[in-house]
């Protein structure tokens, strides 16, 4: 739907620069004004009045078609002899051109700008739905790529095909540099490699080529230096740049890379940093007939050494579908900074119609973060439930362990970022493919449709 | 430039975790409190614990 001209440029003169050339005419059919600005070069204009489409290279303007505009006809975005700077060259808007293809019963309508410049000839701007493409012809033919879906090369680029329709001329106003007529029909073949696209156009006689270039319609304005804001972008389009412009893949290789390091530090911990160092282990025991009065008791004290990091206690019971709820307390007998926690050991077992089954585990652990070294002791305040008989439990401490989840959150951390830029890729090419002949996402219809 | 942030912001999270690892950060719920009296040494029952009175578990299937 990007397909520009019809025909090759015809180039301007090289040697001297020109002033812009405006002929003025009366149209034979209506006597209204007829301003050719590319006199000699156009090859058909229509009159803006009564819609005929004349021959520009007769002197006389014979009529080649008349054709009816709808009431109502929206006006060119850009108006016809508006003059702006595209890519450091000065070009008039010459021509306007509303074209639409059918595809499964809906009509879809794109515009196309003829612009001119008396040393570089021309050059077109096509716009769909607030997308908008700087085409020019190609300087070469593109050479076919056999593969499936088809491909074509050009200056050493591949491009994909995208879509094949028929486009037909529904309003034309202005100069063409070919004979232009209202309902002609032409093949339009797309291939694309984002920003570019390349199209062909196959009429009766011949087969054209352009290229265009993927344009936000903010410059497009700048351009012509055009009032308000340009139509906001509808849609992915075929040739629209990603957001995500660098390879994805060279983020996972980033990821890769990270999630190696972060297994070697994590092995590295382990290994040569983490003491791991037991300091602390002891057993007890709740029994119905001693547990009376005051139940908490503090443990021996225990030196924990080395340098800021943290300690775990480890609680181990012998629970039979029972609970027992501990509250502990890690104190610095020297500064009296405690830590306070408490843990809910259960542990459950049976056997129903789905077979044996079990709840809660009998161990229990907890890491008490960042804990300065100093003498400590715990207090520990056990809870058990009513009607319990006996519970045995003991109690580890250790000093400066590994925790893995830490590990796992980096990981998630590094993953996340890398997914989202692939998700958000993956679902921009989606919908980019879905308007093609090749969607990524097939729609399911059943056979009976 | 989305490459180079994405280097810079994995090099940060590996550096956060290794200082994580090395300073025992953790991921469990624990209470911190200032000053605990010195008699809580010979008199446990002078410290109440924040988590107390637990209304038990009644867990099984």
């Amino acid at each position: 739907m990007s397909a520009g001209p019809p025909s090759p440029p015809r180039p301007g003169p090289q040697q001297q620069p020109a002033t812009p050339q405006v002929k003025a005419l009366d149209c034979p059919k209506c006597g209204a004004a007829i301003v050719l600005r590319t006199f000699g070069k156009a090859e058909t204009v229509v009159c803006d009045s009564c819609h005929s489409i004349l021959d520009a290279q007769d002197p006389k303007l014979k009529i080649l078609q008349t054709f009816q505009a709808a009431v109502g006809e929206a006006p060119p975005l850009i108006p016809l002899g508006r003059r702006g700077k595209l890519r450091g060259v000065d070009y008039e808007v010459i021509g306007f051109q509303r074209r639409s293809t059918e595809v499964e019963g809906i009509r879809y309508i794109w515009h196309e700008y003829v612009l001119f410049n008396p040393y570089k000839g021309f050059r077109y701007l096509t716009e769909y739905h607030g997308h908008w493409n700087d085409v020019s012809p190609c300087k070469m033919l593109p050479t076919p790529v056999l593969s499936v879906p088809p491909k074509a090369s050009y200056l050493g680029e591949t491009y994909k095909h995208f879509q094949t329709c028929t486009a037909m001329t529904g309003f034309v106003v202005g100069e063409f540099p070919w004979q232009v007529r209202v309902g002609e029909t032409a093949e339009v073949t797309d291939f694309v490699s984002p920003p570019r696209v390349l199209s062909s156009e196959k009429s009766e006689n011949e087969v054209t080529w352009s290229i265009g270039e993927y344009t936000y319609g903010s410059e497009v304005w700048k351009a012509f230096n055009l009032p308000g804001d340009p139509p906001q972008a509808m849609g992915v389009y075929e040739n629209q740049p990603a957001p995500v412009h660098e390879s994805v893949s060279g983020v996972w290789a980033a990821f890769a890379a990270f999630a190696l390091a972060l297994l070697v530090l994590m092995i590295g911990f382990a290994v040569m940093i983490s003491g791991n160092k037991e300091v602390f282990r002891a057993s007890y025991a709740v029994d119905r007939n001693t547990f009376k009065g005051e139940t908490s008791f503090v443990t021996d004290v225990f030196e924990l050494g080395d340098r800021t990091c943290n300690v775990e206690v480890e609680t181990s019971t012998d629970l039979n579908n029972n609970w027992i709820y501990l509250n502990y307390a890690l104190i610095n007998q020297d500064t009296g900074q405690a830590w306070d926690f408490g843990r809910e050991v259960s542990y459950y077992y049976g056997r129903d119609s789905d077979g044996p089954w079990t709840e809660g585990s009998r161990n229990d652990s907890v890491v008490v973060p960042s804990v300065p070294p100093g003498h400590y002791y715990l207090r520990i305040e056990p809870e058990p439930p009513q009607g319990f008989q006996h519970i045995g439990y003991s109690v580890r401490v250790v000093r400066d362990v590994s925790v893995f989840s830490i590990y796992g959150l980096a990981f998630l951390a590094l993953l996340l970022p890398a997914a989202a830029l692939t998700w958000r890729r993956l679902n921009f090419e989606r919908l980019r493919w879905a308007e093609s002949d090749h969607p990524m996402v097939t729609t399911g219809s059943s056979e009976d449709d | 430039m989305l490459r180079r942030l994405y280097l810079l912001y994995g090099m940060m999270v590996l550096a956060t975790t290794g200082y994580a690892q090395y300073r025992g950060w953790s991921l469990n719920r624990v209470n911190e409190l200032k000053n605990v009296p010195k008699s809580v040494r010979d008199n446990p029952g002078s410290y109440r614990s924040v988590y107390r009175s637990y209304h038990g578990y009644t867990g099984g299937k």
